[in-house]
C-alpha cells in the first residue's frame, strides 16, 4: 500500500500562508481601484446599480466561502491521518437527509439575497428615464434642435466599424467619431449600430457593455453623474442639512468637481485584427459647452488663409500651385493625391462632405487621442500636447498598417489605399498633411 | 494487501491467437494475427487500448495548448509588446481555447470514460467496440484537420508552400474568430480558410462525440453485471451516463449550426451572413443551446472523478449518494435552461434577462449540494493525503472558488461590467483549471497504477500539487481585478496607464508556475511507467469494482462474471459481512467471447479528413477539392459498408482459473 507523504501537511500550511501573503502583496503594490476602466468607481446611476449589484454578490459568497471554505479546513485538518493513527475504520455512514435539506434551503435563501435587486436592477438599467428635467428642450439651449425633438432625451446613434467608432446625434445633426462629447447628469438614449461585424460599447465607470449587433436594433442608456434629485436623494440619506446650502449651485459644483472629466471606453466583443485598438473617449461637459461644441461642429471649418471655400477652390481650379504654404499644401494632398476626402468628411468644406467610409475629420484637432483612441496626445492637465499630436498623426499616416493591422485605409477593396498607392506618400507630404489635419480645430 | 480474494480468478493465461478467425465472412484478412504492435494499437477495439491512445492523444494536446497560453501570456506580459502580431495572437487564443475543450479535455474525459466504465459496471467491453474505436480515429481525423492550418503555416514560414495560382484563394489558415466563432465575423468576406478547417473539423468532432455517447448510454444501460443496479453503480459511471446524455441533446444544436454556417461559406445562403438578410443572433443562441450544457459535458467527469478518491481516502461511503447523483442529473438538465446568461449583454430584453439570471443562480444549488456532500464525505473519515487526494482536496477549494464568481455573473446587471472581461476569463480558468483540471490529475494518480500496473515513485506529486495551484492561482485570481478595472478579453495588447501592467505581468509569471506544474507531471507520469515497482491489484485501499481486477487489467477484464450485492463492490469484499461480498457466475464452459479487431473503423475515420479537408479548400477556389471531398465521402461509406458486411468474427478465451 502506498504510504501516505509525511512533510505534506506543513507544506500545505506553507501553502496557503504564501497565497494569502501574494493576495495581499498584490492588493497593497499600490494598484489602485480608481483607474481609466475602472468599474469600483463609478460616475452615474446604470455604473452605481451595477457595481451595487455586484457588492451584494460579493457579500453573500464571502459568507458562504466562510462557512464552507471554514468548515471545509477544520475537516481536513480535524480528520486527517497522523502518523501511528490507531483509529478504526469509520463507521460506513451514508448521508444524512435533513442536514442535506437544511443546508438546500439555506442555499436558496441566500440566492434570493441577490435575485430580489437583480430583478429591480434589470428593470432599472433597461429603460431610459424620461424624466422632465432629462427633455432635451428643458436644458439643451444650443442651436440646430429638430422639430419635435424637445419633448426626448438626448439620442446618440453608436455605430460601430472595423475598428472606429462613429457618433451621430441625429437630433442635432452632427456626427464625430471616437471622442464623443456627452452633457454632465443626463440621461442619454444610445442606439447601438454596427455596420460589419459584433462589437460592444463599454464606458466602465458610466455603464456595462451592450453588443452593437449588425442587423439588429439595439439600445441602451448612459448618463454620467446623478440629476438633481439623485443627488439631492444622497445628501438626504446623509441627513446633510439642506436648509444652509444653495442647492442648485452645490449640485453644479458636483457635476464639475465630480463629473465633468474625460472617459475611457473600449470595444468589448471581439472583431477582428485589431480589435486591441478600437477604443473610444466620452468627454463629459455642463449644458453650455456642450451647446457650444454641437454649435462649432455643425459650423465646420473654413478654407486656409482666411478665404471663403468659393474663393479657395477658384484659386485651387485655376492654379492650385500658387496656393503654398504647408495648411494649403495639406489640404490639396487631402483632396486630391492623398485620396482622404473620398472616405473622410470635414464638415464646411463642400468638396469632403460625401466620405462615409472613414471617420468624420470635422474637428479632428481638438480630440485628444487618434486612432481610435490608440494614439494619444492629452496631456495630464487636460490640455492637447501639440508635438505628439503632430507625431502621432505623422505615425498613423505612415504606419496605418502597423497602428492597427487589417484596416481599411491602409488596404481597400478599390484598390485606393495609402499602402497600395504607386508612389507612396513621402515624408514631406505626410508632414504637410499632419499640419494640416492640426489646423482643424 | 488485500487483494487476496480477486487474485484467484484472473490470472493469465494468454491468448491463444490460433483461435482468431484469420478472415473476415468477406474474406478479407482480419489484423488480428499481424505481429506489428502498430496494427494491433490501430485496429484494436478493445476499451481499454481506445482508453489510453485518448488520454496519450489528450496529453499532448494539453500540452499544445498549453503551449499557446504561455505564448499569449508572454505577449501580454508588458503593455504594447510587438513579440507576435495581432494576427497570430487572434489565432492562438482561437486555438488556444479549441483545442482545450475540444482536443484536450473532451478526450481526457473520454479517456476515463472508456477504461473505466466497464470496469466499473462488470462488462468485458464497452457495448458496440468496433464504434468505440470508429469514435477514437474521427476524433483524431477532427483534430487534424482543425490543426490543418498550422501545418500550412509552418509550409509557409519554411517557404515550401504559398497561396497563389490555384491556391490564390486561401489566406488566413488559422482560425482566428475565437472558439465560439460568433457570426458574421465567420462570414467569408471576414475570415478565410482557417474558419473552413474549424468549421469542417468541428463537425468532426461532432460526430465522434455523439457515437461515442451513444455508446455509453447504451453500455451502461445494459451491461452492467448481474445485481449491478443503477443505484449501485460508481459516481463516476453516474456521471458518464448523464454526460454522454447532455452530449446526444446538445451537440445537435452546434451540428445545425456549423451545418448552416458551413452552407453561409460554401452556397451562399444566408444564415447568418447579414448582407443577405440573416441574422448573426441565431448563431449565437444555437451555440450556446450547445455551448453551456457543453461546460457540463466538461465537468462532471472531474465531480464523479472526484466523487470516488475522496470517499476512497477518508475511508467512507460518499455522503448522500442518491443526491449527488441526482443533483448531476438536475446540473444536466438544468445545463439546457441557461444559455442565454452567455448573452446579457446582447440586447435580450428585461423578461428573458430576469428569467435567464433567476435560471443561472438555480443552477447554483446543486451545484453546491455537491460541495456540502464532498465535505459531509471527509467528516468524520480518516482522511489520508495520498497523491490522489490532495489534487481532489484542491478541486474542492478551487472549484468553489470558481463557482463563487458564476454566482457574481449570475446577476445580469452586474454581468454587463463582467462578460467579456478579464473577471470572465478568471472564472472559468478557476473552474477548468482548478476544477477539471486538478479532478483529472486527482483522477491520473489514482487510476495509472491500475491502467499500467506499475506504482507512482517518491513524491513528485507534491511538486505537481503546488505548482499547479499556486500557479493557478497567482495566474488568475489577479485576473479578477483586471476584469474590473477594464481590460477586455481577447485583446492582443493593451496601452499603459490604465493600471492593468502590474496586474498583467503577474499573470504571466504564474502561467510560468503553472506550467512548471504540468511539466512536472509529464516527468512523474513517465517515471511512473519506466517504474520496476509493481502497483498490486488494489494500491490504494479503494471501493468500487475496477480495483478487484489486476493491475493492468486481463483483456477480457473479469474471467467470469461478477455477481454483485452492494455498492462499494469491492470495499465490502474486503470490509463488509459475507452477504455483501461479490460472487462469481460459475463457468458454463463457454469462455470469453472476444471480438475480433477490425480496420474498417479506422478507415471510415481517415475517409474524414479528404471530406473535411476537401470542403474547405473548395471554398477556398482551389480545383478539384470537390472530388476530394467526395472521394472523402465514398470511403466513409465503403468502410461502413464494409464493416457491416465483414461480421463481428471473434474468438473464445479460456482463462485458467475459469477452466479449472
Amino acid at each position: 500500500m502506498y504510504t501516505p507523504i509525511q512533510p505534506l501537511f506543513s507544506l500545505f500550511r506553507r501553502l496557503i500562508v504564501a497565497s494569502g501573503f501574494i493576495s495581499l502583496l498584490i492588493l497593497l503594490s499600490g494598484c489602485s481601484l480608481d483607474t481609466r476602466m475602472s468599474t469600483f468607481v463609478t460616475k452615474g446611476p446604470v455604473a452605481e446599480t451595477q457595481y451595487n449589484l455586484f457588492m451584494i454578490t460579493i457579500w453573500v459568497t464571502f459568507f458562504i466561502f466562510l462557512a464552507v471554505g471554514g468548515t471545509y479546513l477544520y475537516v481536513v485538518l480535524k480528520f486527517r491521518e497522523r502518523p501511528g493513527d490507531d483509529r478504526p475504520l469509520p463507521t460506513q455512514s451514508h448521508g444524512n437527509p435533513l442536514v442535506e435539506l437544511g443546508l438546500i434551503g439555506v442555499s436558496i435563501l441566500l440566492l434570493v439575497i441577490i435575485a430580489v435587486p437583480t430583478v429591480q436592477g434589470i428593470w432599472y438599467t433597461h429603460d431610459t428615464p424620461n424624466t422632465e428635467a432629462a427633455k432635451l428642450g428643458n436644458w439643451y439651449n444650443g442651436t440646430a434642435l429638430s422639430e419635435g425633438e424637445e419633448d426626448d432625451v438626448l439620442t446618440i446613434r453608436v455605430i460601430g466599424y472595423q475598428w472606429w467608432w462613429e457618433f451621430e446625434y441625429p437630433q442635432l445633426g452632427v456626427t464625430t467619431a471616437n471622442e464623443m462629447v456627452i452633457p454632465a447628469g443626463k440621461p442619454i438614449h444610445i442606439e447601438l449600430r454596427s455596420v460589419d461585424v459584433i462589437h460592444s460599447f463599454w464606458l466602465p465607470r458610466i455603464a456595462g457593455k451592450v453588443d452593437l449587433i449588425p442587423g439588429r436594433a439595439n439600445s441602451m442608456w448612459i448618463q454620467a453623474g446623478d440629476d438633481f434629485d439623485q443627488w439631492n436623494a444622497k445628501l438626504e440619506k446623509q441627513n446633510i442639512d439642506l436648509a444652509e446650502m444653495d442647492l442648485q449651485q452645490d449640485y453644479q459644483d458636483y457635476l464639475e468637481d465630480e463629473i465633468h472629466n474625460y472617459y475611457y471606453g473600449q470595444c468589448a466583443e471581439y472583431c477582428g485584427d485589431s480589435h486591441a485598438r478600437m477604443l473610444f473617449r466620452a468627454h463629459v461637459v455642463g449644458d453650455d459647452e456642450f451647446s457650444d461644441w454641437i454649435d462649432s461642429q455643425k459650423q465646420g471649418h473654413n478654407a486656409p488663409d482666411g478665404k471663403s471655400w468659393e474663393d479657395w477652390y477658384a484659386a485651387y481650379d485655376a492654379d492650385p500651385d500658387l496656393l503654398t504654404g504647408d495648411i494649403n499644401e495639406g489640404l490639396k494632398l487631402f483632396i486630391g493625391r492623398g485620396q482622404c476626402s473620398g472616405c473622410h468628411a470635414i464638415d464646411g468644406n463642400p468638396r469632403t462632405i460625401a466620405g462615409v467610409a472613414g471617420p468624420s475629420l470635422t474637428n479632428v484637432g481638438e480630440r485628444h487621442s487618434i486612432a481610435a483612441g490608440w494614439l494619444n496626445h492629452r496631456n495630464e492637465d487636460g490640455s492637447i500636447d501639440d508635438d505628439l499630436q503632430y507625431a502621432n498623426f505623422v505615425k498613423w499616416i505612415k504606419e496605418t498598417d502597423e497602428v492597427k493591422p487589417g484596416n481599411l485605409m491602409w488596404w481597400t477593396r478599390l484598390g485606393n489605399g495609402l499602402g497600395q498607392m504607386k508612389e507612396p506618400l513621402n515624408d514631406d507630404e505626410i508632414h504637410k498633411l499632419s499640419v494640416f489635419l492640426q489646423t482643424l480645430k | 494487501m488485500s487483494s487476496t480474494i480477486t487474485e484467484t480468478h484472473t490470472q493469465h493465461t494468454g491468448a491463444d491467437s490460433a483461435l482468431k478467425p484469420e478472415r473476415s465472412q468477406l474474406g478479407l484478412l482480419r489484423p488480428d494475427h499481424s505481429k506489428s504492435v502498430w496494427i494491433s494499437w490501430l485496429t484494436t477495439v478493445d476499451h481499454k487500448k481506445i482508453g489510453v491512445m485518448y488520454g496519450a492523444m489528450a496529453l499532448f494536446f494539453l500540452l499544445v495548448g498549453g503551449f499557446e497560453a504561455l505564448v499569449i501570456r508572454t505577449q501580454l506580459a508588458i503593455p504594447e509588446n510587438d513579440l507576435i502580431s495581432a494576427e497570430r495572437y487572434n489565432q492562438l487564443f482561437t486555438m488556444h481555447g479549441t483545442t482545450m475543450i475540444f482536443l484536450a479535455v473532451m478526450p481526457l474525459n473520454a479517456a476515463f470514460f472508456n477504461f473505466l466504465v466497464p470496469l466499473q459496471i462488470g462488462a468485458r467491453d464497452v457495448a458496440f467496440p468496433r464504434i468505440n474505436s470508429f469514435s477514437l480515429w474521427a476524433f483524431v481525423a477532427g483534430a487534424l484537420v482543425i490543426n490543418f492550418g498550422w501545418l500550412l503555416e509552418a509550409l509557409e514560414m519554411f517557404g515550401l508552400f504559398n497561396a497563389s495560382g490555384p491556391t490564390a484563394g486561401m489566406n488566413d489558415f488559422v482560425p482566428a474568430m475565437g472558439w465560439f466563432g460568433y457570426a458574421p465575423i465567420t462570414g467569408k468576406e471576414f475570415t478565410g480558410a482557417g474558419t473552413d478547417f474549424w468549421i469542417m473539423g468541428l463537425q468532426i468532432l461532432g460526430i465522434a462525440s455523439l457515437t461515442a455517447a451513444m455508446n455509453f448510454v447504451v453500455t451502461i444501460i445494459n451491461m452492467r453485471a448481474p445485481g449491478m443496479k443503477m443505484m449501485r453503480m460508481p459516481v463516476f459511471t453516474w456521471m458518464t451516463l448523464v454526460v454522454s446524455l447532455l452530449i446526444i441533446f446538445a451537440f445537435p444544436a452546434i451540428t445545425v449550426a456549423l451545418g448552416q454556417l458551413m452552407f453561409d461559406r460554401l452556397f451562399d445562403t444566408s444564415f447568418f451572413a447579414t448582407a443577405g438578410g440573416g441574422q448573426p443572433i441565431l448563431w449565437q443562441h444555437l451555440f450556446w443551446i450547445f455551448g453551456h450544457p457543453e461546460v457540463y459535458i466538461l465537468v462532471l467527469p472531474a465531480m464523479g472523478i472526484v466523487s470516488e478518491v475522496l470517499p476512497a481516502f477518508s475511508r467512507k461511503p460518499l455522503f448522500g449518494y442518491a443526491i449527488v447523483v441526482f443533483s448531476g442529473a438536475v446540473i444536466g438538465f438544468l445545463g439546457f435552461a441557461v444559455w442565454s446568461h452567455h448573452m446579457f449583454t446582447t440586447g435580450l430584453g428585461k423578461v428573458a434577462t430576469a428569467a435567464f439570471s433567476l435560471l443561472t443562480m438555480a443552477i447554483a444549488v446543486p451545484t453546491g449540494v455537491k460541495i456540502f456532500n464532498w465535505i459531509g464525505t471527509l467528516w468524520g473519515g480518516r482522511v489520508r493525503f495520498a497523491p490522489p487526494m490532495i489534487f481532489s482536496l484542491g478541486f474542492v477549494w478551487m472549484f468553489m472558488m470558481g463557482g463563487f464568481s458564476g454566482i457574481m455573473h449570475s446577476s445580469a446587471p452586474a454581468d454587463a461590467q463582467q462578460q467579456d472581461s478579464y473577471f470572465v476569463i478568471a472564472h472559468f480558468h478557476y473552474v477548468a483549471i482548478g476544477g477539471i483540471f486538478l479532478a483529472v490529475v486527482s483522477g491520473i494518480y489514482f487510476w495509472l497504477p491500475k491502467i499500467t500496473g506499475k506504482m507512482w515513485k517518491g513524491n513528485l506529486s507534491t511538486y505537481v500539487a503546488i505548482l499547479s495551484t499556486v500557479g493557478l492561482n497567482i495566474t488568475f485570481f489577479p485576473m479578477h481585478f483586471l476584469g474590473l478595472l477594464g481590460m477586455p478579453r481577447r485583446t492582443h495588447t493593451y496601452l499603459a496607464g490604465f493600471g492593468w501592467e502590474t496586474y498583467n505581468l503577474v499573470c504571466t509569471i504564474g502561467a510560468y508556475i503553472l506550467a512548471t506544474g504540468i511539466f512536472l507531471l509529464v516527468v512523474d507520469m513517465i517515471r511512473c511507467l519506466r517504474s520496476g515497482e509493481p502497483a498490486g491489484d488494489d494500491p490504494w485501499d479503494a471501493r468500487t469494482l475496477e480495483w478487484s481486477t489486476t493491475s493492468p487489467p486481463q483483456v477480457y477484464n473479469f474471467a467470469r462474471t461478477p455477481v454483485i450485492h452492494a455498492r462499494d463492490a469491492h470495499w465490502e469484499d474486503k470490509y463488509g459481512p459475507e452477504s455483501r461480498h461479490t460472487t462469481y457466475e460459475a463457468d458454463d464452459g463457454h469462455g470469453i467471447h472476444m471480438p475480433s479487431n477490425s480496420w474498417m473503423p479506422l478507415i471510415a475515420s481517415v475517409g474524414f479528413i479528404p471530406l473535411g479537408l476537401g470542403l474547405s479548400l473548395m471554398q477556398a477556389g482551389v480545383p478539384f477539392m470537390g472530388y476530394m471531398a467526395i472521394f472523402g465521402l465514398i470511403t466513409i461509406f465503403s468502410a461502413v459498408a464494409l464493416w457491416a458486411i465483414e461480421g463481428p468474427g471473434g474468438y473464445h478465451l479460456h482463462p485458467k482459473e475459469a477452466t479449472a
